[in-house]
């Protein structure tokens, strides 16, 4: 394991031997150390199984450098990386990399300055730190037998799938840059997400729990909630093909938000003209309801830290206002790129994110953190309820993909879990899972909003990096198609 | 001075002898294995034919599996390595680390589940079937060697590429190519005695374009070549049979053409649909691929990407049966060229083409040597890591629809009324992929045999069974495509597989904006 202290050191020492070569302009070191522990669950109780099936991890330490060099009239920039290697050594290897794989682009300005102050200070968990191979495994097997238990509780010991995983993401890095950027970070991240399937009643459940503590992080919460989640939609019924008033509840919001609509709000697709928002800065685009912004200092949440992969300190970018388009996820390259249409926003979203964290190989490209949505007049669940009357609560879908691409913003999705009639402003009978595809358009969603709770759960859906912040979000006119169920 | 391939020559025998005499200096240790893999590669981007990066670089990593414990239990630790760490004492030094690691995990997780088997009694010991325990060299086939092309050369093409196809229309708002080439090389030992050597190259070409024509949405295209060859990939030796730059411009035009164009409606019921070999390379992928990897059919991916529309249980499953029309055949075969290729899988096992579907009736699954044990099946040779510092999982690999006799003209031809589906672009499949909805780059009405009209923003829609089953005409056009970024896995795993098949004529519901 590699101490901050050891990455400072590292970032200082690299600065200081770089200026020393006359043809660097500027520099930017960073360095990181990474360890992502996963505990991976697989219970099937009619097949046989291991439970926890593999504690695994991934680990890897090094150092980038991305340098600015004259050559002749022009700026050079480029990028080279090391692996496990801090040393005088490595940094020379690096920087080597980085004048040999150096282009011309008339799009990179300038390393970003140094510009607030971070709203953090040690807000890690020691003990996750430190926490040992048994302890991990541990947590495996308690989110496990909360599931079991709940089930057994009310006599269900057959015909039960429990996976998902907890995950550990440990994340150190330091950086230092000619700019005056000198900065560090570490952060603990905690995640339990947990699907129960009753098979033969045909439902699934999923919970989940996330945290940044040891403390206060409960896996076995996360398999109860899956189980009980399962078993409230035993019985459920179809519904037939066509529009229909819609709740979406936390994780189907997320799944939106994180597959269509987040990267849709990220300039590097105004870059690419791959937005179905292009051209619509300060445009009215959604309910006057609506606002969404990315918030990577707030206290406790998983997506949050205490500065950017570029050294920025992190903040809150407003995307949605009052349904009013005002910005977009930027780092560094792109805020200066689309200076003049940014409203002149801090970039505050440059993270290098790989599968095993913030990783020294890579430039910053542009990533979410937290991202809340919320309405101006937000409700609560009984009222939401009321003003669909008629309607289908959605807990939980599943491959949630812009069909036609991000530009024409049509999405579509099947419902898989966790899902319910309306009737009569109440939630009703449950809704057989796997029958229903909804096919719709990220406008439709963002223009045909009935209500926003003012209740907002922290989610997470797989394959995605940020935390979504969310209501649960009623939208009319939906179009949901019937389709085949499992073996149907 | 970078890391070479060859420096596994050296390292060889030392990692070899560290595995096989650890692993036997631990209690109640049942198997372990490792991969050791490094990469070469150049890669440069480019957009609107200006540079935005380029990279000479190497990754190199390990992983380690280990079985343990009385009631045997799964441990995995992978890392990456620096050039540091290519050296016989410092590596031995972290395969030792990392062995410990692994084993302390499946010691710790082996004891938990004795605990946990009073309650749960399909908890079992983890079992391995039996494979051929193979020593090989299996070295990188390619006509141009990727380390021997210059990055100046690997830039210049990028650029003139993505200037090329800048300049080729006003309506052509923006586009980008990205060009990567290089070769891996991973060692595979276990302590059943396996030593594997087996180097890969790959050469990947990308192009994204967007156009827009009027008030209307940007039409937006992304698309690839590549091959697990050398750069004559770059120069027209793959599956297209174009340069990179030709197959560049191809997409631009198309990309324009189709920008102009009318978008698609919603069909209200089934229609005659003909599927061309591009747009049956996702839709196999998706609806006979993925739901015969054996860890899904084990509800394993339940929570991730889903279980099998092929598999409830032991007793109702669709082994046997007739899942297809009779003019279907589908196979995964990683012994031909295409980007599922290799000789050997992660797990050492020798790879084998598999026939999934034969005239219409499911045969197998795929599988690797845990998965096979408990479905009391032969191992067949699927299982793949995207880097060697991950847990290897179940893949499909070149996984496709055979070849039928038919002419694809003459399957159009055939055709009064009906819509011709060209070339695929996003699949949404549901949970246990018995349903899909996959969108197409172009459909073409077709009108007493002829394609009359284009449209934009379209594709099909059906539940797989019924497709399948409709299929009645399947072309000798048979192509196999790369599919470079097929997600999987906890962590997620991006994993490069080939898909392809013929012409296809079947029957599902159009779906449109």
């Amino acid at each position: 394991m590699i101490k901050t202290e050891d990455l400072r050191t590292a970032v200082t020492d690299a600065l200081k031997y770089i200026k020393k070569h006359k043809d660097v302009i500027d520099a930017e070191v960073f360095a990181s150390w990474n360890d992502l522990i996963t505990i991976r669950l697989n219970y099937t109780s009619d097949i046989p199984c291991n439970g926890v099936h593999e504690p695994k991890s991934i680990q890897s330490y090094g150092l980038g450098i991305l340098a600015t060099v004259k050559r002749g009239n022009r700026i050079e920039v480029g990028f080279g990386s090391v692996t496990n290697d801090l040393t005088k050594e490595g940094v020379l290897d690096a920087l080597t990399k980085a004048k040999r794989n150096r282009v011309y682009d008339p799009d990179f300005k300038t390393l970003p300055d140094q510009i607030d102050k971070p709203a953090f200070k040690n807000y890690h968990d020691k003990s996750v730190m430190k926490i040992r191979s048994e302890e991990t495994v541990d947590l495996g097997w308690k989110a496990l037998d909360g599931a079991l238990k709940a089930l057994n509780d009310r006599g269900h010991r057959k015909s039960i799938i429990v996976g998902g995983d907890v995950t550990i993401l440990r994340e150190r890095m330091a950086i230092k840059t000619t700019k005056g950027i000198d900065d560090f970070d570490e952060t603990t991240t905690l995640t339990a997400n947990i699907t129960v399937m009753i098979e033969n009643k045909n439902v699934k459940g999923t919970g989940w729990s996330m945290g940044t503590h040891l403390a206060t992080f409960k896996p076995e919460a996360a398999g109860r909630e899956a189980a009980e989640s399962a078993m409230r939609t035993i019985g459920g019924r179809k519904i037939k093909s066509g529009k229909h008033n819609v709740i979406f509840g936390n994780q189907p919001l997320t799944d939106i938000a994180s597959n269509v609509l987040i990267p849709s709000l990220n300039l590097a697709s105004v870059n690419a003209s791959n937005t179905p928002f292009l051209g619509m800065l300060g445009q009215e685009i959604a309910s006057r309801n609506l606002y969404i912004y990315d918030d990577g200092s707030i206290k406790g949440e998983t997506g949050s830290k205490k500065i950017t992969c570029e050294g920025v300190p992190t903040g809150r970018t407003d995307l949605i206002k009052n349904g009013t388009l005002v910005g977009f996820l930027a780092n560094n390259y792109f805020a200066r790129k689309f200076k003049n249409n940014l409203y002149h926003q801090i970039p505050r979203n440059g993270f290098r994110y790989s599968t095993n964290g913030r990783d020294y190989k890579n430039k910053a490209g542009i990533s979410p953190t937290n991202v809340i949505i919320g309405g101006n007049k937000e409700t609560t669940r009984d009222s939401l309820l009321k003003q669909v009357n008629n309607g289908i609560y959605i807990g939980r879908i599943w491959y949630t993909y812009a069909i036609n691409g991000l530009a024409m913003g049509d999405f579509t999705s099947t419902i898989i879990a966790d899902s319910f009639l309306i009737k009569g402003g109440k939630i009703s009978s449950p809704l057989k899972p796997n029958t229903i595809r909804i096919n719709t358009n990220i406008k439709h969603i963002l223009n045909n909003i009935i209500g926003i709770t003012k209740k907002k759960r922290s989610t997470l859906v797989w394959g995605s990096g940020e935390v979504v912040i969310a209501p649960e979000i009623a939208i009319s006119n939906v179009q949901l198609d019937n389709i085949a169920g499992f073996l149907g | 001075m970078k890391p070479r391939i060859e420096i596994l020559d050296k390292l060889r025998p030392h990692v070899f002898k560290t595995l096989s005499t650890h692993y036997k200096s631990l209690d109640n240790c049942k198997y372990a294995d490792l991969r050791l893999g490094i990469s070469e590669f150049k890669s440069a981007s480019s957009e609107n034919g200006q540079s935005k990066d380029v990279t000479d670089d190497y990754d190199a990593s390990f992983g380690v599996r280990v079985i343990a414990g009385e009631m045997s239990s799964w441990g995995f630790y992978g890392q990456s390595l620096g050039r540091n760490d290519l050296k016989i004492k410092k590596i031995t030094s972290l395969i030792i680390t990392g062995i410990n690691i692994a084993y302390e995990r499946a010691i710790a997780n082996a004891k938990k589940k004795r605990e946990f088997k009073k309650k749960a009694d399909s908890l079992t010991a983890v079992r391995l079937a039996k494979i051929k325990v193979c020593q090989d060299t299996v070295p990188a086939d390619f006509e141009i060697d990727p380390r021997k092309v210059s990055l100046q050369k690997v830039l210049k093409t990028s650029m003139n590429v993505s200037r090329q196809m800048k300049e080729l229309d006003s309506s052509v708002l923006y586009t980008a190519t990205g060009i990567r080439t290089g070769i891996t090389r991973e060692l595979f030992c276990s302590s059943e005695g396996a030593n594997i050597d087996q180097a890969l190259p790959l050469t990947q070409g990308v192009v994204y374009v967007a156009a827009q024509k009027g008030e209307s949405s940007p039409e937006v295209c992304y698309d690839y070549i590549g091959d697990l060859r050398g750069w004559e990939i770059i120069e027209g030796k793959n599956c297209y049979n174009l340069s990179f730059l030709d197959f560049a411009l191809e997409r631009t035009k198309d990309t324009i053409e189709l920008s102009g164009a009318e978008f698609l409606k919603t069909s209200k019921g089934e229609v005659v649909v003909v599927t061309d070999p591009h747009f049956n390379t996702l839709l196999v992928h998706e609806i006979v691929g993925h739901p015969t990897e054996s860890d899904r059919i084990l509800k394993m991916e339940t929570a991730y990407a889903g279980r099998s529309w092929l598999y409830k249980s032991r007793d109702e499953n669709q082994l046997g049966n007739r899942i297809a029309s009779p003019l279907v055949n589908a196979f995964s075969d990683p012994t031909v060229m295409g980007y599922g290729y290799y000789k050997y899988d992660a797990e050492g096992t020798p790879a084998s083409r598999i026939n999934v579907i034969k005239d219409g009736i499911l045969k197998t699954f795929l599988n690797g040597r845990e998965n096979a044990a408990i479905l009391g099946h032969e191992p067949n040779g699927s299982m793949r890591a995207t880097t060697s510092a991950m847990a290897p999982i179940v893949r499909m690999t070149n996984t496709a629809f055979g070849p039928g006799k038919k002419n694809p003209k003459s399957i159009i031809k055939e055709v009064k009324d009906g819509y011709y589906i060209v070339s695929h672009r996003i699949p949404s499949i549901s949970e246990s992929r018995e349903n899909f909805r996959i969108s197409a780059k172009k459909v073409y009405k077709i009108e007493n045999g002829k394609l009359v009209k284009l449209y934009r923003g379209g594709g099909i829609m059906a539940n797989s069974k019924e497709f399948l089953m409709s299929i009645d005409a399947v072309g000798n056009d048979f192509k196999m495509f790369p599919i470079p970024n097929c997600g999987k896995g906890q962590p997620m795993q991006i994993m490069r597989v080939g898909n392809g098949g013929p012409t296809l004529r079947g029957k599902a519901r159009l779906a449109g904006c």
